[in-house]
């Protein structure tokens, strides 16, 4: 056949086909696998720059390169020639005094670039109205936080001397990008321009300044900048990007970003499950067709050339409609979120489009291309013997294009080869366990058979008559709920461990610094305030300095540096009782008879990466003394949880020689401001640290991302939706003719009726016990690899699934099948 | 036109049926002239749709040989058998079989698009003016009677103008007149073009129409007479 009438012939096959309502299903389910990817695609593209975007402004750059010393100015003209801006900040402590006050400072030089992202917060009375701050501090002023204030015993407008430099104090910091929630930082913040600092003649060798290279700019450049410099960092060295920066918003997003792409995949593979079911109709449906256009003289090849075209099309156009669909999506989103996300925000990338056309292509090759390539085989003799139908396609071909098209597609939304195979190979493993699962629970069900009326017994011998068809249906079915249901949990589950991560009255202050003869009265203070506080901890700094005898260096492995928790001062506590999300994993809480025993409870990680153990021995060094102590217990930590929390924990009455100050977190409503300024004023000693801003950050964030969960789940339901039609739709034919017959035969419409509603009610009811088995065990998996969280067999499942799949696929299947009835027998009759 | 264009030699069809083999065709072997008309009769069940369907090449014998317009069809594979038949040969069935998705002008167009004729669609629409329904060029099967598809199937089955062509039961799904005017319509075209016909029918009246009749009973050839 030449090639331009192949092509108008299969434009006009096309065409009728359309018109004839024959591709419905394939294209709808088509829209809705590459809808639901790209609007996924373009939603998480644009969530991540924003919130990137909003995690920059709390670090104050893209990037941040820390370095105790001046860095090769190579690195400072490669971030330059990838058009990176920047600038330096020195950050180091040094006394600073007013009057006969002195008092310890953390100086923060900064250029006049400072921040490259986000803004200075500033007030000009202690706790006063905020705003953003025009620039930095000019040289000759000194920006500080309210806290200092009283410490020195002076007010805005004073003078305070840093080394041989007066600055005059102009503002006071309400938030400073690039310190959110740094605990480290004790000592009330001193904000200066970089100029003064050599006028001030502070600086001598042996300072302990650290130097931080602050970088922003375009994505692609950053990328570029970091694997270039990676490679070259020395172990004093500190590379902070926008995740890394934020520990808590980064697992939450690391999460959602998971979560979002399994959605997507959940809601490909169910669509694709319906195509390939969708395909399977058409292609039956094109048997006559491709027989007698074998008869007429076409070749195989032929065929092919009628039908891949076609194919091509549909892909093209199905896909192209799903990317705006999911372009469109998407922008719907982000309008209902514009309470929520930045006043600007980066349009959608070409990238998702071109993605999702590609999503589209792979899905339809992968779950339609096997039975169109059917198509081929159908023998010419059919045009005589109509029952004739060409060879069944063998499963493996269907699995494995099947199984190749979603590896490739979780291939890159993992990134991981390793990862996908074993996820996919599982899957399969279990699939193929489950179908027989299935192909049982049919077996099973003929019990069922004795004292079901004539109605029932109908539609239930359909089920009985072909199992492996059954178990088909049942597989399709309960894929789609299983998917449904999987979609759903998780995303109760990771709700309520970010609610719960943030509650509603969640600790938005640290108080560090209390000393010990305050503890008493700062206790009745909070409550005379009515302020909730967590308990109050006492500080002690310790240095690790051993494990078992062994200088603790030796112990780590080269470049570690135990997570920050070796090599600089430790805060140790004592307590006698364990934090409410902290649990024991090893070993045993104390009693009041261990009390003054040289005991330890130690962090889970840490003691992994010290290679300790219960009963091992670590060593501790204060100032002149030291002291051994014994691990009793290991421990996991909510490190995001803002409580306080400790690495290593005493018992009562072990560390009483050491000099201890106090500290907690607490909750301070907007309406008590007044009760932490009275704070401030009646311990002046008291180091209060803000944490609203971040916190605020956070759950913004994090409704964000709930609120794109919700979303995606409406495609992963209408994917599942699609699925139930086409399976409803691949039957049609068949019951259409059965039920005409058996209507010629004297069957009325009720028993029709009721024996269709019997085979779906059990249908789905199986499904439903195939979905709960499949559920639990993906969702352990997912569970326990993907998410890290915690996992419970999940008993409702196996309550509620069963009951909602007999309900949605009974009622469906009592809907898909109403035209078995409506329409006259003879007109099925003649028409098939 | 002279000479043979169909031979068939010692054909015999069995196919596997649970387990054990049933033979529907056996020991048949008879030539065809150019041009010549041929009915093929017999009871329900005698095998005479499977023998239009080896003769047509749809379907290969288990044992014996055919050979259609000079070729082998054993010696053929089976796109080279759907290249034979797309130059050579030309379909009318009891089901009328036109593609429901195509109009019936492009239904005729199908075969001389396949064969790859420039002018499929002047061609065709003469043809649907020979077989009487240029007024129904742009309706699709449905939309047409029974009588009405199988004139458009006719005018399918002559638009490549084919060496041989096969009807099985052209008319046994029409009602007497109809099927005497669709008779009437195939012979007239077939004068007209030369063409070879080979039919399988129950009608009598249609067997009586053409020169020779090969009677089929239980998968052999019992009778083959020749009309004066
Ligand atoms: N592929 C097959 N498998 C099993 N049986 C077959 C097959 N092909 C033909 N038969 C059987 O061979 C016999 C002859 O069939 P065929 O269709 O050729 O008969 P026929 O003469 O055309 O009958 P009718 O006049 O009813 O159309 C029938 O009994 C039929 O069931
Ligand atoms: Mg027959």
């Amino acid at each position: 056949m030449h090639t331009p009438h192949r092509f108008r012939l299969a434009w006009r096959l096309l065409l009728r086909d359309w018109r004839a309502g024959e591709l419905r299903i394939l294209f709808a389910a088509l829209v809705i696998a590459v809808g639901a990817t790209s609007a996924i695609g373009f939603f998480t593209d644009r969530l991540q720059q924003a919130m990137a975007g909003q995690s920059a402004e709390l670090l104050g750059a893209d990037l941040i390169l820390q370095s105790p010393r001046p860095v090769a100015a190579a690195w400072i003209a490669q971030a330059e020639s990838l058009g990176l801006r920047r600038d330096e900040v020195l950050t180091f402590p040094s006394m600073v005094m007013h009057g006969p006050g002195m008092q310890l400072a953390g100086i923060k030089a900064v250029g006049a670039h400072y921040p490259l992202r986000g803004a200075l917060r500033i007030s000009d009375t202690p706790y006063g109205e905020e705003r953003n701050a025009e620039g930095s501090p000019p040289p000759g002023e000194a920006w500080v936080e309210a806290r200092l204030l009283p410490l020195l015993d002076m007010a805005v407008g004073d003078s305070l001397s840093l080394g041989d430099r007066e600055l005059k104090v102009t503002r006071l910091i309400a938030f400073e990008p690039g310190n959110g929630g740094n605990l480290a930082a004790l000592a009330p913040r001193v904000l200066i321009s970089r100029a003064d600092v050599e006028a001030a003649g502070i600086l001598g060798p042996g300072s302990r300044v650290t130097l931080h290279y602050l970088f922003a700019g375009e994505a692609d450049a950053l990328v570029r900048y970091k694997a270039w410099l990676t490679p070259q960092l020395e172990p004093s060295h500190r590379l902070i990007d926008v995740r890394e920066g934020r520990p808590t918003v980064g697992a939450a997003l690391e999460r959602a970003e998971r979560y979002l792409g399994l959605a997507s995949l959940a809601a490909v593979l169910l669509a694709g499950v319906a195509i390939a079911m969708g395909a399977r109709r058409y292609s039956e449906r094109h048997f006559d067709v491709s027989a007698m256009l074998r008869c007429l003289g076409a070749s195989q090849g032929d065929i092919l050339a009628l039908y891949l075209p076609q194919l091509l099309l549909l892909g093209l156009l199905g896909s192209g409609l799903g990317v705006v669909l999911g372009a469109a999506a998407q922008g719907g989103l982000f309008l209902l979120l514009q309470e929520l996300l930045p006043a600007r925000l980066p349009p959608p990338g070409p990238l998702p489009a071109l993605l999702g056309l590609l999503t589209g292509l792979v899905v339809l090759a992968g779950f339609a291309l096997p039975p169109i390539l059917r198509l081929r085989q159908v023998p010419a003799l059919r045009v005589l013997r109509r029952e004739l139908t060409p060879l069944p396609l063998r499963a493996w071909l269907v699995y494995g294009a099947a199984l190749g098209a979603m590896t490739l597609l979780m291939g890159r939304y993992t990134g991981s080869a390793t990862l996908t195979l074993s996820v996919l190979g599982g899957a399969a493993a279990a699939l193929l366990l489950l179908a027989v699962l299935a192909w049982l629970l049919l077996r099973a069900s003929r019990g069922l058979r004795h004292g079901a009326g004539v109605a029932w017994r109908y539609g239930l011998n359909n089920l009985w008559r072909r199992p492996w068809s059954g178990a088909g249906q049942i597989l399709a079915f309960g894929l789609t709920l299983m998917a449904m249901a999987l979609i759903a949990l998780l995303r109760n589950d990771l709700l309520s461990t970010w609610q719960s991560q943030l509650p509603e009255r969640a600790p938005n202050h640290f108080v560090v610094n209390v000393l010990p003869d305050e503890v008493a009265r700062f206790e009745e203070f909070l409550r005379r305030q009515n302020i909730e506080s967590a308990q109050l901890y006492p500080l002690v700094r310790g240095r690790l300095s051993a494990v078992n005898g062994v200088p603790v260096e030796q112990v780590l492995a080269p470049g570690d540096d135990g997570g920050g928790a070796v090599n600089r001062e430790l805060n140790l506590t004592w307590s006698d009782t364990l934090q409410e999300d902290n649990a024991i994993v090893a070993g045993r809480w104390w009693t009041a008879q261990d009390a003054g025993q040289p005991l330890i409870s130690l962090e889970a990680k840490l003691a992994e990466r010290l290679g300790a153990g219960l009963g091992d021995t670590l060593r501790f060094t204060f100032g002149g003394s030291e002291l051994e102590a014994q691990v009793a217990s290991l421990r996991t930590v909510k490190w995001d949880s803002f409580r306080p929390n400790f690495f290593v924990i005493f018992p009562p009455g072990v560390l009483d020689a050491q000099p201890a100050t106090w500290m907690t977190s607490l909750y301070a409503a907007p309406s008590q401001r007044a009760a932490m300024a009275q704070m401030a004023r009646d311990f002046p000693a008291v180091t209060v640290i803000d944490l609203e801003r971040l916190m605020a950050q956070v759950r913004r964030i994090m409704e964000q991302v709930t609120l794109a969960v919700e979303y995606v789940l409406i495609f992963v339901l209408l994917a599942g939706f699609a699925v139930l039609y086409a399976a409803l739709q691949a039957s049609l034919d068949e019951r259409l003719y059965e039920g005409a017959l058996l209507r010629t035969l004297g069957a009325s419409r009720y028993q029709l009726r009721a024996g269709h509603l019997a085979e779906y009610a059990l249908l789905g009811a199986l499904a439903g016990v195939f979905a709960a088995a499949g559920s639990e065990l993906i969702a352990w998996q997912l569970y326990t690899r993907v998410f890290q969280l915690e996992y419970a067999f999940k008993w409702p499942l196996w309550l509620l699934l069963p009951p909602i799949g007999a309900l949605l696929i009974g009622a469906a299947g009592y809907w898909g099948t109403r035209r078995v009835v409506q329409r006259s027998p003879l007109v099925v009759l003649r028409t098939l | 036109m002279t000479g043979t264009i169909v031979t068939a030699e010692a054909v015999g069809k069995q196919v596997d049926i649970h387990g054990g083999s049933l033979t529907i065709l056996q020991d048949v072997s008879f030539t065809v002239a150019a041009g010549e008309s041929l009915a093929i009769v017999g009871v329900s069940g005698s095998g005479k749709s499977t023998l239009i369907g080896l003769l047509a090449g749809l379907d290969l014998p288990s044992s014996g040989r055919i050979t259609l317009a000079g070729e082998e069809l054993n010696a053929l594979d089976e796109d080279g058998r759907a290249r034979l038949r797309g130059q050579k040969v030309g379909f009318v069935f009891q089901t009328f079989q036109l593609l429901p998705g195509l109009t019936a002008l492009e239904n005729v167009m199908l075969p001389l698009e396949l064969a790859g004729h420039a002018d499929a669609a002047a061609r065709a629409g003469q043809l649907m003016q020979r077989v009487g329904l240029e007024q129904r060029l742009d309706h699709y099967p449905k939309q047409l009677s029974g009588g009405e598809q199988q004139r458009v199937a006719i005018a399918r089955a002559f638009a490549t103008h084919p060496a041989v062509l096969f009807a099985d039961e052209p008319t046994g799904n029409l009602d007497a007149r109809t099927g005497g005017r669709i008779i009437d319509l195939l012979f007239e075209l077939n004068a007209e073009q030369g063409t070879t016909l080979i039919l399988v029918t129950h009608d009598d009246k249609l067997a009586g129409r053409c020169g020779r009749r090969l009677h089929l009973d239980a998968g052999r050839v019992v009778a083959d007479e020749q009309s004066q």
